[in-house]
């Protein structure tokens, strides 16, 4: 970390540390299940994407992560991604009543600046998931998010979630990452 | 009624009443692994997913890893993946290319031909004794369907023609439409905490889907455009629900030929699109299909027996109480590239593991395969008795067909397939029902 200024002024310090409040504050919505604020940390235009990790050769590293136009675990747009939060809310979501209990923990925040203002992150991350009355899924991963500012806020417009599982060893994926 | 001597009598098809220890004896289970997944014709794979010689893709029979292959003559296979030595598994990664096969705990190598083409020490360790030729790999026998691979390690059983029977009038509305045939993404793997004969049953369950659903339905709706789907328009449907040789089809109505079919991903930014396309492929489709299959039936929700559930997506058995899913899509190899983008975000977003339909399917499934676990749940009987007496032959469709669209038909049958399978001691004492239908039109089984 140096404290060279960005031409916004701000270190890559400072910046750091925004954005990693900014995750720390994204995983606290999802745990206290405060999904419309959550989504409001997305721009209209969101591409919210979770590609299949394949389980392959050494030679074929090239193939562990599925491409765009094959069939993704997530491939939302805004539209879809509200009507997973408004589902919650219709009181019959009942993937999600009782609800999951979950507890995102992000990490490792790699932050690099766009020319064009815009930013890039990678985040790991492990989300735990408990349900009714003795299931458990542990979740783990990576994400690249894209970031603009849109009214003096962060908002996210490309999030690329990879997990580490191949087969899922969960009933469902009703929660968010 | 004289007492039936056969082994399973699960389901009484006069009172519905289904014996629940099918969900969880582990027993049954392992019989079911001989003999309805060791004698089936089972979906493992599509064309597509193999595209050049040397690709190969793993997939299952039952609980048995299989390689699909095409080798360098572009001959497709179906190997058990298991080396003829001492039985390792040779193949670990998804997909891949390869000319040889080797297995990595002796250095057994075979051809995808399945040949054993190299032993190390073959002279030395062996003294020349070894007979290559016995060591095969074990070879399923293939066929396919409008590029969906099926195979069977019975040699005893019919064509897959004859297997798919009728059921083949019904999906050639969805599956063999288009000259420029058909491709597969996916799939998207995970494990279901549920007896696979709960999720194949449940495509014939037109009943849950206004409970179940509900939410989905409603959020889904109001944002795509959809009507709300209540039980009363599922009793009044005219849409038929057919019954042949353990398969299990929907057909839809269309209220115009060339108008989008409801199919998930359609919405009302993209629905003029789809329409569009429509019309633009119907000559081409009459012309396979004839008018009627082209243009007035929307294939809607099937099974195909054992294991094939809603179009090309498969329930891999995992013991009785688990199931591994295997969620593809299949799609129209020169349908535009936004129609297939929507599609696809249509098809990860009603199913799959995070579908805001399936997601919903999963505890009830569970529900109803752990409730047989006790000896005190299990004194109850399943009831299937929905609709008992209202299905027949019927002029316009093959099979059997139920008189309404919600009913539980399909699943009584299912059940009594599943005994005809069980009891049987090889191929010749399961029914087959010959084909009756008329298939106007180009479109063969190969495409």
């Amino acid at each position: 970390m140096t404290a060279q200024k960005s031409e916004q002024g701000v270190s890559q310090s400072e910046l750091w540390h925004e954005l990693m409040q900014f995750y720390i504050a994204e995983a606290w919505l999802l745990d206290d299940r405060k999904f419309q604020e959550w989504l409001d940390l997305f721009t209209d235009d969101i591409f919210y994407f979770m590609p299949r990790r394949l389980n392959v050769g050494r030679q074929d590293l090239s193939r562990e992560v599925s491409e765009v136009g094959d069939l993704a675990i997530f491939e939302d747009d805004k539209a879809y991604m509200t009507m997973r939060v408004e589902r919650l809310d219709t009181g019959m979501a009942w993937s999600e009543d009782p609800p999951s209990r979950t507890r995102h923990l992000v990490g490792n925040l790699v932050v690099e600046p766009l020319p064009d203002g815009d930013i890039k992150t990678r985040t790991a991350f492990i989300l735990y998931r408990s349900h009714h009355e003795t299931d458990e899924n542990i979740f783990a991963g990576s994400r690249e998010d894209h970031l603009r500012k849109e009214d003096g806020r962060w908002r996210i417009y490309k999030r690329v979630i990879v997990l580490d599982s191949n087969v899922i060893l969960a009933k469902n994926l009703s929660v968010f990452f | 009624m004289a007492v039936s001597s056969e082994k399973y009598n699960v389901i009484d098809l006069k009172t519905g009443q289904l014996d629940r220890r099918i969900f969880s004896d582990n027993e049954i289970y392992q019989e079911e692994l001989e003999n309805i997944f060791g004698r089936a014709w089972l979906m493992i794979g599509h064309e597509s997913l193999v595209p050049k010689v040397n690709d190969y893709f793993q997939t299952y029979m039952g609980e048995d890893p299989v390689i699909l292959t095409r080798d360098n003559k572009g001959k497709l296979h179906a190997f058990m993946n298991m080396c003829r030595h001492r039985g390792n598994r040779i193949v670990r990664a998804d997909v891949g290319n390869a000319k040889n096969f080797m297995c990595s705990y002796h250095g057994w190598t075979y051809s995808n031909e399945g040949d054993l083409e190299y032993v190390p020490g073959e002279e030395e360790a062996y003294y020349g004794a070894l007979d290559r030729d016995r060591f095969h790999l074990v070879e399923a026998r293939l066929d396919t369907y409008a590029g969906i691979v099926f195979a069977t390690w019975d040699s005893g059983a019919p064509s897959l023609e004859e297997y798919l029977g009728d059921a083949r009038w019904a999906l050639d509305v969805s599956f063999n439409r288009l000259d420029c045939g058909t491709e597969a993404i996916g799939p998207v793997k995970w494990i279901e905490p549920i007896n696979w004969k709960t999720a194949v049953d449940n495509c014939s369950d037109n009943y849950h889907v206004p409970t179940t659903h509900l939410s989905a339905i409603l959020a889904m709706g109001r944002h795509l455009g959809l009507p709300r789907l209540t039980h009363e328009q599922q009793f009044e449907s005219p849409n038929k629900h057919l019954f042949i040789n353990g398969h299990s089809m929907t057909l839809r109505f269309l209220e115009r030929p060339d108008q989008a079919r409801q199919t998930h991903g359609v919405t009302q930014e993209n629905r003029a699109l789809f329409d569009e396309y429509y019309k633009a492929t119907l000559p081409e489709a009459e012309r396979r299909l004839g008018k009627v299959r082209a243009g007035q039936l929307h294939l809607g929700n099937h099974s195909i027996f054992p294991n094939g559930v809603l179009g090309f997506r498969l329930a891999h058995p995992r013991g009785p109480l688990e199931t591994e899913f295997w969620h593809f899509v299949v799609l129209e190899k020169d349908m535009p590239a936004d129609l297939k983008r929507a599609l696809r975000m249509g098809a990860g977003n009603f199913n799959g593991v995070a579908g805001l339909f399936e997601q919903d399917d999963m505890d009830n499934w569970r529900g109803v395969t752990r409730s047989t676990l006790t000896p005190m749940a299990r004194k109850y009987t399943q009831d299937l008795s929905m609709g008992i007496g209202q299905a027949g032959p019927d002029p316009d469709f093959p099979g059997t067909v139920a008189e309404r669209y919600t009913s539980e038909n399909n699943q009584r049958n299912f059940y009594r397939r599943w005994e005809e399978f069980m009891n049987a001691r090889d191929w010749g004492d399961i029914p087959i029902e010959r084909s009756t239908a008329e298939y106007e039109g180009t479109a063969k089984m190969n495409g």
